[in-house]
């Protein structure tokens, strides 16, 4: 008898506890599933994040290596027209160093003495050229009243330095200066040939 | 450009500061640029300053250091200053005078153009309305800047305007078009780091492509600093307006050219304006940022950043006041939030962007954008008077509406203003970030955006 009580407490304890872990378990279950359902959330937000960050970088990073590339073959094709140009550049300075000093050319130095006198205001000067001109300009500065063909030789590819009597007025009007003035337009217009500006 | 070249004098009558006097002078007119010449054949460039009774006064942009008396010769060109422009100024560096900095050779020329500009129709001038997302949540969100407009930054010393001023120039673009876009940052007698940090971080990025950089040093001459902010405006002048390319033009820092025309005032023995300045300060610096802008049947822009530092933080010191004057809002760094390491340091409640209104909205930004730009400024201003009262009474006095207005405070500072260097925001980031720093109001404080947006994007916790 006291047996039989015995085991029906038992079995009610074990019903109870079987019953009580079976809806804790249940509770634990649904409180997991609420959980994961937030954490999915949760990380559907973290791995579209990852992955735009991932795309932002990735774009950066690309901009990066095409923009250099891009300028580092830019800068190659600069310094190779900016040869190509000074190449150019000294083929044409030897020719003119070397060209025909005949009548034509004493009408340029006349005319580059007349510029420089006119911006000078007076024809009372003296004017320096290179060794290989000193008779050309000699012959021309006739025509020029009161100016004198300096003792002194310039180095100069042609064309005259004229100076005011006192000394503080010059006028440049070397070829050389003058070409030197104009070198950025001549860079220009060989670069264009080079297909490189319009 | 002319193949004629000008008169070379050598009476110099006196050397003072920055300006050379030259005697006998005759027909040299105004501005006309200037080769000095030392004795021992150094060149140096200069313009003339003044001409009458036989004297022109040249200022000698290199420095006069080392020229005397006898030996130093000036020719006038009988041109004024030119810039070569053309497309291949792009990706170059250039010192403050337009001369290549980076090792390459002079850029072959399409065009020369005056650094001093020409001046814009007034009639042709277009209404800028177009928004420019710079990746700063701060600009973009509640200072927007638009195509065409001047926008300065004021800084202090030593806060972090020059990173902000590198990451706006690493990001900037115009959203939603195919044209092009370039930046052009004239750095204005900057030390030599911030220079090379300004270089490397275009080059790092890849904007250096699109940028075109003008470098003149504190070690530079001072003078240098006047002709720095022109010649960058004549090259994004030609690429806007030639071109048809939207271009940012960054200027910093305007206080050291404000400086250098100081120094040359001074050596002119002008009366001087206030705390020394000249009296034309207003005038000169129109001259700069008159000319940012946009004008009609041209495709392209000149926006404008300047920088200026405060000296002393003193908003109304001549040159962030007279800046103000001409440009359209400004953009205030604050020391507080400087000092809180919050990057990028903007007091809001002192800026502002007058085009802003014009610039955003459907069609342009988002229908929200003005809104909740709006309710952000509202309630971030109510969130400092909350922490001035909390200041007082203690946080257990505060009402539990005004425990959430300082939590908005926090909010805005940490989420929404604090951002990475590197860390380049879309405006849709941007106005979420700007929707949940207000998610943290209850729904009945949201008074400035209709119910509708409310309905759409609010995530508080009564939404």
């Amino acid at each position: 008898m006291a047996s039989d009580t015995l085991e029906r407490t038992i079995d009610k304890i074990l019903d109870q506890t079987q019953k009580r872990l079976g809806s804790e378990l249940d509770g634990a279950l649904a409180e997991s599933g609420k959980t994961l359902d937030g954490a999915r959330a949760g990380l559907e937000a973290e791995y579209d994040k990852i992955i735009s960050d991932g795309r932002k970088e990735a774009d950066k990073i690309q901009k990066q290596i095409v923009g250099s590339s891009d300028l580092e073959a830019r800068n190659k094709q600069l310094l190779l027209v900016e040869e190509a140009v000074d190449r150019a550049f000294t083929q044409a300075l030897g020719r003119i160093s070397d060209m025909d000093r005949g009548d034509s050319y004493a009408e340029l130095v006349e005319a580059l003495v007349r510029e420089a006198t006119d911006t000078l205001g007076s024809t009372e000067v003296v004017v320096y050229t290179s060794e290989k001109d000193r008779d050309v300009v000699g012959s021309v500065l006739n025509g020029f009243a009161g100016s004198q063909l300096a003792d002194d030789i310039i180095e100069c590819l042609g064309g005259v330095r004229v100076v005011s009597t006192d000394g503080t007025m010059t006028f440049d009007n070397t070829l050389d200066a003058r070409i030197s003035r104009l070198k950025p337009l001549i860079r220009k217009q060989i670069a264009a040939k080079f297909g490189v500006v319009n | 450009m002319t193949s004629v070249g000008g008169v070379q004098y050598s009476k110099i009558a006196e050397i003072k500061g920055p300006l050379v006097i030259v005697d006998d002078v005759e027909n040299a007119a105004f501005d006309e640029l200037v080769e000095v010449e030392t004795g021992e054949g150094e060149r140096r460039l200069g313009k003339v300053l003044e001409v009458g009774n036989g004297k022109a006064i040249v200022q000698v942009f290199e420095g006069t250091t080392g020229l005397s008396v006898s030996g130093t010769s000036a020719r006038f060109v009988g041109k004024v200053m030119e810039m070569p422009v053309s497309k291949e100024v792009l990706g170059r560096v250039f010192d403050g005078l337009g001369r290549p900095k980076d090792g390459l050779p002079d850029p072959i020329a399409d065009k020369f153009l005056d650094i001093n500009g020409a001046p814009m129709n007034p009639e042709q001038r277009e209404y800028p309305k177009d928004f420019i997302q710079t990746g700063v949540s701060v600009i973009d969100g509640m200072i927007t800047l638009v195509r065409g407009q001047k926008l300065p930054i004021f800084s202090g010393s030593g806060m972090s305007h020059n990173i902000l001023a590198a990451q706006i120039a690493r990001q900037a673009t115009v959203v939603g078009t195919e044209e092009e876009f370039a930046v052009v940052f004239a750095a204005i007698g900057v030390q030599y780091s911030e220079a090379e940090y300004f270089r490397r971080t275009l080059e790092e990025s890849g904007a250096l492509k699109r940028s075109v950089l003008f470098l003149n040093l504190a070690d530079d001459p001072a003078i240098e600093r006047i002709i720095t902010p022109r010649v960058a405006l004549t090259v994004a002048e030609y690429m806007a307006f030639e071109l048809g390319m939207h271009v940012l033009v960054i200027l910093t820092d305007m206080t050291n050219y404000a400086e250098a025309l100081r120094e040359i005032s001074a050596a002119r023995e002008e009366v001087p304006g206030r705390k020394g300045y000249p009296g034309y300060l207003y005038t000169d610096l129109s001259t700069i940022y008159e000319r940012a802008g946009k004008l009609n049947g041209k495709t392209g822009s000149v926006t404008q950043v300047p920088i200026l530092s405060m000296p002393s933080d003193d908003i109304t010191h001549p040159i962030p006041d007279l800046t103000g004057y001409i440009t359209e809002g400004q953009i205030v760094l604050g020391r507080d939030l400087f000092r809180q390491g919050v990057y990028p340091p903007v007091n809001i409640l002192m800026s502002l962007s007058r085009l802003m209104k014009d610039g955003i909205g459907e069609g342009r930004t988002r229908q929200d954008h003005g809104e909740i730009s709006n309710q952000n400024y509202d309630a971030y201003s109510r969130a400092q008077e909350v922490r001035a009262l909390a200041g007082i009474v203690g946080k257990a006095g505060l009402a539990e509406v005004d425990l959430k207005y300082m939590d908005v405070g926090d909010s805005f500072e940490k989420g929404f203003l604090t951002q990475a260097l590197d860390e380049n925001r879309n405006l849709e980031e941007t106005l979420s970030l700007l929707w949940k720093v207000v998610s943290n109001l209850p729904r009945t404080e949201l008074t400035k955006v209709k119910d509708k947006y409310v309905e759409q994007y609010y995530r508080g916790s009564d939404a």
